[in-house]
């Protein structure tokens, strides 16, 4: 049996891992989104670059980091963001870029800047698709952030993987338990900040 | 350097494991397309059992893929048969999602006068809803490719083989030659399988989507 | 509601005496063509497919299918060869809509409904479309139902017109009955009572000539003097002439006066106008007048003389 303070570190370190991994997606994610508005080549590389690693199974791009940074905490992270960006670029870039034409110009026409234009038109028209890809990255990134135990991230994976090499059903099933809890308490709360978020009007 | 390739292809076996690991694919999605269409169609037929089996199958697909397979081991053990389950369980949302929407998005003109002639709900179905629902169904087997593709090499850690196998060897190992032969050729099947996919569904939407 | 998509909630609607609700609504649909304004052509099925489903699903066999598909394309005046095999998204809106109707004609249907065909095509094509479709509704001879908002349509293509207003038929009649005599100020304000001059197309010759019964007819033999002396007391200006008992044609008073001789009979001033059928529309019979200069026309059915045409008394009654 495992007791529940040996627990305790495993899980905290879990949603640390996952979580610095998903702020920093987000981070990057979205202003990566806004420029390739802006620049058609970049906006190309972007999106292809993202449609072809999203079908990269995890476990390859888990498995490149360490031949390419190392193991360890840090290498994790850059794991898990590699998975958690793609859904939040390619919804931020749909929900900005798939906005009628008409109300662009007459944002332009009543005398908005470019940046006003993000501010006040783009980005709340595309609140809901990006809300929708940070959900998605959470729930991967909390997925992800177990196998990552198997390059040294430490978190809920490492119980899990020492359950594995042991034979241990217990010790495997409070690593994989906790990690549900984890997604089903994302998932229900996401679904109850998306009705509150969404704009009145564009429900 | 294409030695050095071809010493781990053959040192580890990867014409095999990729045979296995297609196999193992192939059989999950078939298995996820019988499966997730049939409930799609399931849905459309008896409606109001549609929000629960959805919700169900949302949850299960929140749950990391490892914690699934782990939650299979008291059922099925380990190794290829719950390797199969979870992409099943997982792929099944997409398929049967787009189905059922695919089914019940048909253009309410094209009902009408489907009935005006004189068809009755049987042919609508066969005739109009299912052909008109390709396209979307296309799409939801395209994401079940990448959801497989990506449970069946996490297989490998658990005894299913295929290309996860070599994989956990060149990280147990620390071994980037085995990591990058492994990992880029299941990425570039994946991407491959997906491309394909891709330019299927492309297609039938050219030729069955509304103009 | 006649194919019984929807079902009525009060009322009944029969088909030659039996009422539609006793009849199974497959083989009733099966017997009504149906056309509406968004087509409906299943996008996934070339031209071919959409119009042979129903006899595909009939079991016909596929060289019957093919030369009935063939027949109706030429009915509705597109190629076979080239539109066989299009799917609906390579046609215009037009052919599309050809397509609806020639699809609706596969089975040749007793009757066929027609909910606005037209209501989404740009003027002009609706204007070509209508007027196939005339030479359509002559070559398959079967009862249409045609829905519209657009009254001149109704004129245009409708032998008999039922406005319905508030779900009740308000008056059923021809293009005549609704304008010279509505049944209510909402008909009357539908089909433009008050603006009859509008409706010069919609009017046959005989709706507005003048008929025999209120023509002054003279024998050729009358003298001059007499002839002058009844259409001044008639306060004709025009006289038809007949020689026994064939019309020898028409003569005006001012040429009786202009001519300054008493003696004669009135039979060497008479002229002969054009003759012009009961059922041409009132437009057509002033243009083509108009064209040749005339100011008066006979309106004969063969050898009957029905009444007569003048412009002038046109004007007088549509205006």
């Amino acid at each position: 049996m495992v007791s529940l303070e040996l627990l305790g570190t495993p899980v905290l370190q879990h949603i640390i891992l996952a979580y610095i991994a998903l702020i920093a997606s987000i981070l990057l994610g979205i202003p990566l989104a806004i420029l390739s508005l802006y620049s058609r080549s970049l906006q190309k590389v972007v999106m292809v670059m993202a449609n072809l690693m999203q079908a990269v199974p995890t476990f390859a791009v888990v498995a490149f980091v360490v031949p390419l940074i190392g193991i360890g905490f840090w290498p994790a992270i850059i794991a898990i963001l590699l998975r958690a960006l793609l859904p939040i670029i390619k919804n931020t870039w749909v929900g900005l870029s798939s906005l009628d034409p008409a109300l662009i110009a007459s944002a332009e026409g009543i005398g908005l800047s470019q940046w006003e234009i993000i501010r006040y038109v783009r980005l709340p028209n595309a609140y809901p698709a990006i809300f929708a890809g940070v959900k998605f990255a959470a729930i991967l990134a909390n997925s992800v952030a177990i196998l990552t135990a198997m390059i040294g991230s430490g978190g809920l994976g490492t119980v899990v993987f020492e359950g594995l090499a042991g034979v241990n059903m217990m010790k495997m099933m409070s690593g994989a338990l906790p990690a549900i809890g984890i997604a089903l308490f994302l998932d229900t709360s996401f679904g109850w900040l998306e009705k509150r978020m969404v704009p009145p009007g564009m429900k | 350097m294409i030695d050095e390739i071809q010493t781990v292809w053959i040192r580890y076996n990867l014409t095999e494991r990729t045979i296995e690991h297609l196999q193992i694919f192939t059989i999950a999605l078939l298995l996820a397309i019988t499966i997730g269409v049939a409930t799609g169609l399931f849905l459309y037929r008896r409606r109001r059992y549609s929000p629960p089996v959805f919700s169900t199958l949302n949850a299960v697909q929140t749950f990391p893929d490892i914690a699934l397979l782990i939650l299979l081991i008291p059922l099925a053990g380990i190794g290829t048969v719950p390797t199969i389950i979870a992409c099943v369980l997982y792929s099944i949302l997409p398929i049967a999602r787009n189905t059922y929407t695919g089914l019940i998005s048909v253009g309410p003109e094209l009902l009408e006068v489907g009935r005006a002639m004189g068809l009755v709900e049987r042919d609508i179905l066969m005739k109009i809803r299912f052909p008109l629902a390709f396209p979307m169904i296309a799409g939801g087997i395209r994401i079940a490719i990448v959801f497989t593709m990506g449970i069946v090499t996490l297989g490998g850690i658990f005894g299913a083989g295929g290309l996860g196998a070599p994989l956990q060897t060149g990280i147990n190992l620390m071994r980037p030659d085995i990591i990058f032969v492994a990992g880029i050729w299941v990425g570039l099947l994946a991407v491959i399988l997906d491309g394909i996919a891709g330019g299927i569904e492309a297609e039938l939407k050219r030729r069955f989507g509304s103009w | 509601m006649i194919n019984r998509l929807i079902d009525p909630d009060q009322g009944s609607i029969s088909i030659n005496g039996t009422a539609i609700t006793s009849i199974d609504e497959i083989i009733l649909r099966k017997n009504i063509g149906y056309v509406i304004q968004q087509i409906g052509l299943f996008p996934h099925m070339t031209v071919r497919e959409n119009i042979g489903l129903v006899p595909k699903i009939e079991g016909w066999s596929h060289d019957r299918i093919e030369e009935r598909v063939k027949e109706l394309l030429t009915l509705v005046h597109l190629p076979p060869e080239i539109f066989m095999d299009r799917y609906p998204k390579e046609l215009s809106g037009g052919q599309q809509q050809r397509i609806g109707l020639a699809r609706a004609l596969v089975m040749d249907p007793p009757l066929l409904l027609m909910d606005e065909p037209f209501g989404a095509l740009d003027p002009l094509l609706r204007r070509q479309l209508q007027d196939e479709f005339i030479g359509i509704k002559e070559d398959i001879g079967r009862t249409i139902v045609f829905v519209t908002h657009d009254i001149n349509e109704a004129f245009r293509l409708g032998d008999r017109i039922a406005i319905m207003h508030e779900g009740r038929i308000v008056q059923v009649g021809t293009a005549r009955d609704l304008i010279l005599s509505p049944a209510d100020p909402m008909v009357a304000g539908l089909v433009g009572s008050d603006h009859l001059y509008r409706h010069l197309e919609n009017l046959t010759v005989q709706d507005i000539m003048r008929p025999v019964s209120r023509v002054c007819l003279l024998q050729a033999s009358t003298s001059i003097s007499s002839a002058i002396v009844l259409m001044t007391d008639g306060g004709e200006e025009v006289a038809v002439i007949s020689d026994g008992s064939s019309l020898s044609g028409v003569v005006w008073i001012s040429d009786l006066l202009r001519g300054g001789r008493l003696s004669g009979t009135v039979g060497s001033y008479a002229r002969s106008p054009p003759i012009l059928r009961p059922d041409g529309t009132a437009l057509s019979a002033i243009s083509g007048m108009k064209a040749d200069g005339d100011s008066i026309a006979l309106v004969m059915n063969g050898e009957e003389l029905l009444g007569i045409f003048t412009p002038d008394e046109v004007l007088r009654r549509l205006v």
